[in-house]
This record gives structure tokens, C-alpha cells and sequence, in this order.
């Protein structure tokens, strides 16, 4: 009975709402959806930071001649690429615990959407350093240069050139995907939506307001990447 | 480890190589290939396209591993050394000059003097500079690479590997990938550093260079040294048939 007083309400709302109501409840809610903007961005920045690390080393491993350095390595990317990530956030917020490890939401999300982005960044710093010529590998060998001081200042500089369209694009993928966070109760602005729609039941405006609050994200995030592009090529 | 005589006939010799053997899987490249270079000896190199001139310069500062044979540089195996700080005595010079594009020419210059031997940055800008000055490059210091000309790209990349004081330059092809008219200002460069007594190898089909600067000349095909000898001997009387066909075709 109480269920179903609940949904008849819910479903008057839904109908009755008037397109002033949810824009009033839009505009009301706006900067609790900008506090979980806030959330995601830093979320984002967090799992962004860990990716690139992790893809990275494991870039440069995928392309090592020692088996025992590449083989994991591919593992890595192949399991990572071939499982959902709603999988992986769950496996490792709901898994992990019966093994004795248990993380807090925040950083479970962290951790899942880091070494997620990790296994794509991975891929894209692997064709990075395949694109630069194996001449200026050998430059730098030749002048005395060890393997990882030529990757260091050599390889991955022009590398990172190349695949900044490429890594622009994994970032706003990511910033996306933390959406998925909201499903082990990060506040971040899809849950925090979610909460400002059961309070309000606005869910076509409140919605809206968050797609339209992660474009703008996206938006400023290529556009900051194409920023860097163009500085970088005139340098 | 010095286990062969440096001298013979009273001068120093710099790099034997005794029996060289080079695989790329199933296919031989140097079959057994023995060389001896004096200390400030200028030795031009010349062949056939994958007759191995370039697999052996690259053998010698260990870019490529081999499968017999032995490299002594002044009477030490080179296996035997550091790989890193071998080729910090050998220096290099590319057809594609192989500069880093990211970098200034100063910059270019610099990385290794500083990153491998630790040379105080305002020394190694002093450096460069004198370097730069030698190749006539002086103007071009801040230049990127992108900005120069392709003899000025191997005029740089000359200075670069000068920059850590090699013993002996290895020039692989340094004029092949150059517009006819930018060949000159790179082979003077490298006569001036022939003239300094610099210990030198250069893969080379500039048979005036080879004329001009060159010791000896080698004619190396088929993955050994086939003939050898002052450019007098080589150029005016070669004895092999096979060397007679090479520069008959190359001077034609």
C-alpha cells in the first residue's frame, strides 16, 4: 500500500509538473549539481593521475623484448580493455572486502577507473612510441644515453606530442565513466543528481542539467587539450 | 684484458676487428670480416647497397649485437665494455641525421655532455658554442631543427657527437639523404676534422672525398673486405674484379 502511494505521487509529479516548476527546481538544485561537478572533476583528475602512470609503464612494458615484462603487461591491457567497467568498479568495491581488503567508495572509485583508463593510456603511449622513428632511439644510444634516459628525454616527449589527440579524447571517455562511480554511493554529479531527483522528482530538467553540466566539462576539456596541441607544435 | 698488440709497424692501431660475423636471422651480412684502423687514420668505406658497410659501423659501437667474431678498441674487446660508455668514445653520425626535433640545436648539443657525463651545464653551453663555431653554425644556436637546411641538420648532428669527445667517428652514408648543392659544406666539415687527426670511418660513395681525404679506402661486398688500399691503389689500379665492376658503375 505504502509502495504505492509512493509511485502514484512520483507518477503525479512526473505528468504534473509544469515546465516552469522544473525549471525553478532546475536553477534551485544548480550548485548542489556544481558541487557534484566539483566531485567528478576531481575524481576524474584523481583516476586521470593514475592512468597515465600505470599506462605509461605499461606501454613502454607492452613493447619490451623480455617476455617476463611483456607478457603481464599485455595481459593487463587485454583483461582490462575486455571487461565492463561496471564490473571492475563492483569487483572491486563489493569483491575485494571478502578478501579482506576493503576501500571506501572514493577511493575504490579511484583505483577502478584509474587502472581502467590505465590499460586504454597504455595502448595509446604504446603506438606513441612506435610512431617516433627508431633513429632517435639509436641518437641517443649512441651519444651514450641509457634506455631509460633516452626514453625519458628522447622518446617520450615527441610521443606525448603525437598522442595528446589521443589522450584528450580518454580523458573526456573517463570524466564520462566516473558516472559509474555513483553506483557505490560516490557523491559525484550523476549520484548527486539522482538525489536531487528523489527529492524533487524532476527528472527530465535535473537530468538535462546534468548531461548539459558533463558537455560543458567535455567541451572545456577538448578544448584545453586542442589549446596544448597548438602551443606544443609551435614550439 | 689488453690481450693484442696496439702497434704494428710502430703505429697505434685503434680498432681491430677480427672475423666479424653478423646474422639478421637466417641471413649472413658480415661473414668473417677483419679490419684494422690506425689512431688518426681516415678510412672511406665503399660497396654495394646490403654488402654490410653500414651493419659494421654499427657493430662497432654495439647499435646491433653480433654473432663471431671480435672488436677491440684500443686492444679491448668491446664486449667486454660498458656498452654506454663505449659509445660515449665512439660517436656517430647518421644519413638521417637523426637530430631531436623537440630540441634547440644548443639543447641537442648539451643532453648527453650533461646527462651522461655530468658536465656542468654553463661548461657544456661553452662547448657547444666552440663547436658550433667550428661547423660555422654559431648563428643557428637556437634554432630548432625543423629551421635548418639538411646540410645544416648534419653539420649540427657532427658537432653533437663531437660534443663528448669522442676517439673515433663513425659516418654512416652523412651526405646521401642531402640535395646535391648542401653535399660540399658537410664534406668540409669532415675534411676539417680528418685534418685534426680525428680517427675516422666513413661509409661514403663522394669518391672525391675519398680521394682527397681518405687514408685508405676499403671496398667492402658480400660481408667481407674485398679489396683495400691507398685511394691511389683502389680508384686508379683495383685489382679486383669485382671492385673494378663497383667503381666502374659508381664513376660512370
Amino acid at each position: 500500500m505504502y509502495l504505492c502511494d509512493i509511485s502514484d505521487i512520483v507518477y503525479e509529479n512526473m505528468k504534473g509538473g509544469t515546465g516552469v516548476e522544473a525549471l525553478v527546481e532546475l536553477f534551485k538544485n544548480f550548485p548542489f549539481l556544481l558541487l557534484g561537478a566539483w566531485e567528478t572533476l576531481k575524481l576524474t583528475a584523481f583516476s586521470v593521475g593514475i592512468g597515465l602512470i600505470l599506462g605509461t609503464f605499461i606501454g613502454m612494458g607492452r613493447l619490451s623484448k623480455m617476455k617476463l615484462i611483456n607478457y603481464p603487461c599485455t595481459a593487463y591491457v587485454e583483461f582490462l580493455r575486455g571487461t565492463p567497467l561496471l564490473v571492475q568498479i563492483s569487483l572491486i568495491y563489493f569483491g575485494l572486502p571478502q578478501l579482506g581488503i576493503q576501500l571506501a567508495p572514493y577511493p575504490a572509485a579511484i583505483l577502478a577507473l584509474g587502472m581502467n583508463s590505465g590499460a586504454y593510456i597504455a595502448e595509446i603511449v604504446r603506438a606513441g612510441i612506435q610512431s617516433i622513428p627508431k633513429g632517435q632511439y639509436e641518437a641517443g644510444r649512441s651519444l651514450g644515453l641509457t634506455h631509460w634516459q633516452s626514453m625519458q628525454h628522447i622518446i617520450l616527449p615527441q610521443a606525448f606530442r603525437n598522442i595528446l589527440p589521443a589522450l584528450g579524447n580518454e580523458f573526456i571517455t573517463l570524466t564520462k565513466d566516473s558516472s559509474l562511480a555513483s553506483v557505490i554511493g560516490v557523491s559525484e554529479l550523476m549520484r548527486g543528481g539522482q538525489f536531487v531527483i528523489s527529492r524533487t522528482f524532476q527528472t527530465f530538467s535535473i537530468y538535462f542539467g546534468i548531461a548539459f553540466i558533463y558537455f560543458i566539462m567535455t567541451f572545456v576539456i577538448s578544448r584545453f587539450v586542442r589549446y596544448i596541441e597548438r602551443r606544443m607544435a609551435t614550439a | 684484458m689488453t690481450d693484442l698488440p696496439i702497434e704494428r709497424n710502430g703505429k697505434e692501431i685503434t680498432i681491430k676487428i677480427e672475423n666479424l660475423i653478423k646474422r639478421f636471422g637466417k641471413l649472413e651480412v658480415l661473414k668473417g670480416l677483419n679490419l684494422e684502423v690506425g689512431k688518426n687514420e681516415t678510412i672511406v668505406i665503399i660497396g654495394p647497397s646490403g654488402g654490410g658497410k653500414s651493419t659494421l659501423l654499427r657493430c662497432i659501437n654495439r647499435l646491433e649485437e653480433y654473432q663471431g667474431g671480435k672488436i677491440y678498441l684500443e686492444g679491448v674487446d668491446i664486449e667486454q665494455c660498458d656498452a654506454n660508455s663505449l659509445r660515449t668514445r665512439i660517436g656517430m653520425v647518421f644519413q638521417q641525421f637523426n637530430l631531436f626535433p623537440h630540441m634547440t640545436v644548443l639543447k641537442n648539443l648539451t643532453l648527453a655532455p650533461i646527462k651522461v657525463k655530468k658536465m656542468p651545464e654553463n661548461e657544456a653551453n661553452e662547448k657547444a658554442k666552440e663547436l658550433l663555431g667550428r661547423v660555422g653554425l654559431l648563428d643557428k644556436i637556437d634554432a630548432y631543427p625543423e629551421q635548418l637546411s639538411g646540410g645544416q641538420k648534419q653539420r649540427v648532428a657532427i658537432a653533437r657527437a663531437l660534443m663528448m669527445d669522442p676517439e673515433v667517428m663513425l659516418f654512416d652514408e652523412p651526405t646521401s639523404a642531402l640535395d646535391p648543392e648542401l653535399v660540399g659544406e658537410v664534406l668540409d666539415v669532415m675534411k676539417k676534422l680528418a685534418e685534426s687527426g680525428m680517427t675516422m670511418l666513413v661509409v661514403s660513395h663522394e669518391m672525391g672525398f675519398a680521394r682527397d681525404v681518405a687514408d685508405r679506402i676499403v671496398f667492402i661486398s658480400d660481408g667481407i673486405v674485398e679489396e683495400e688500399g691507398t685511394p691511389e691503389e683502389i680508384l686508379k689500379n683495383p685489382q679486383k674484379p669485382r671492385t673494378k665492376e663497383f667503381l666502374r658503375r659508381i664513376l660512370e
